[in-house]
């Protein structure tokens, strides 16, 4: 069965005339779809708003009060656990110089320039090994390649802040 | 208008009172939208109250040129469409919760026929009943224009939709819940027409 024009009229809610009122009338009787529609627009235009139980706001107070104790505990914990968790990795990283503190001067100085001597070769062999990839990797791939690939790259990491940045300061319907 | 905007202003500066007077004014209006989405009065209670809280930690992200009541009303849709997905996730239905009646229809006083009132009323229960069965979006659609009379742009800002989009969620839900009707009462078009024949077709 054809609905229109009589569909769009009722799901536009807008003043018809009375001629185009009789042949919805008429369409009325003859369809049950749009007799339907018919009637739950009639239904959507008489609802009402409810209420909620007395004492609404009473309660809201009182879980406004529970939430910024609960975040107060959360805050307190936290920062317990962060002091906690630096001091334990603060010691870790400062034991061995804590025992060489205690130990002689000549122990003392041969640590250190063996810490010195680790740093640099370390560092060296890096370098070393980012310009043998730096040669070798580029033989594989044409230009325009790396060009695409950095582009997408560049393209997926600003997305990502951007969603990341989004969601942290407007929270959905805020 | 002007006293909710000195309150909005007082609350933004942590005036606790001020935000009391806020929620009083605002309850039947958050209640009510969360109410129709989530369909029970516990349910309802329980996100109005995170609205408001929500509201409560965000206060000063509230831009004053906007209507406070559709901002409040956009978190409490955002709300109540998050709960009903992660609802749907959990494969939980609200139909098998029961409905305890603590909640309160206000009484229209102008009424002048009973019956025709009775009817009406046994309409939007059902009404009620069918919203369930819509996509949670459309819902949110539905109840913001025809219980808050929100204009498309109104509903389009509070559920961060456009405009053409908010159009056409509300026809598919309007024939989705004209669909839902149909099956849910088999009369034929005569009778029903018959019935209603004290009200007129055209809105």
């Amino acid at each position: 069965m054809n609905h229109q024009p009589f569909e769009d009229w009722l799901l536009n809610d807008k003043p018809i005339q009375p001629k185009q009122k009789l042949e919805l009338d008429a369409h009325l009787r003859i369809c049950n779809y749009c007799a339907a529609l018919a009637e739950t627009g009639r239904a959507l235009h008489s609802v009402k708003k409810v209420s909620p139980a007395a004492g609404f706001s009473a309660r809201f107070q009182q879980r406004l009060v529970l939430q910024q104790a609960a975040e107060r505990r959360r805050r307190l914990w936290g920062a317990v656990l962060f002091t906690f968790g630096g001091l334990v990795i603060l010691l870790w990283i400062a034991a061995p110089y804590l025992t060489s503190f205690f130990a002689s001067p000549a122990t003392r100085i041969t640590s250190l320039v063996g810490w010195g001597v680790f740093l640099v070769t370390t560092l060296r062999a890096m370098f070393e090994a980012g310009s043998v990839v730096l040669d070798v990797i580029p033989s594989f791939l044409p230009p325009f390649a790396w060009m695409v690939l950095l582009s997408a790259f560049a393209g997926i990491s600003l997305l990502w802040s951007v969603s990341i940045w989004r969601f942290v300061r407007f929270p959905r319907g805020v | 208008m002007k006293d909710e905007l000195a309150w909005v202003l007082q609350a933004q500066q942590g005036n606790g009172e001020a935000f009391t007077q806020l929620v009083e004014e605002y309850q039947t209006h958050v209640y009510n939208l969360c109410y129709r989405m989530l369909g029970e009065p516990e349910a309802a209670e329980d996100a109005a109250q995170e609205t408001f809280l929500r509201a409560y930690q965000n206060l000063h992200r509230y831009d004053r040129g906007r209507s406070f009541a559709t901002w409040l009303l956009s978190i409490g849709a955002h709300y109540c469409i998050d709960r009903l997905r992660r609802r749907k996730l959990s494969m939980f239905s609200i139909d098998e919760e029961n409905d305890d009646g603590t909640t309160f229809e206000i009484a229209d006083a102008s009424s002048p026929d009973p019956e025709a009132e009775s009817v009406k009323r046994e309409d939007r229960d059902r009404l009620h009943i069918l919203l369930k069965g819509l996509d949670e979006t459309d819902r949110a659609a539905i109840i913001m224009r025809y219980w808050y009379d929100y204009s498309e742009i109104e509903i389009a800002e509070s559920l961060s939709l456009t405009v053409s989009a908010v159009k056409s969620r509300l026809h598919r839900a309007r024939r989705a819940l004209a669909g839902m009707w149909q099956e849910d009462e088999p009369r034929s078009p005569r009778a029903r027409t018959e019935r209603r024949a004290y009200e007129s077709p055209a809105f």
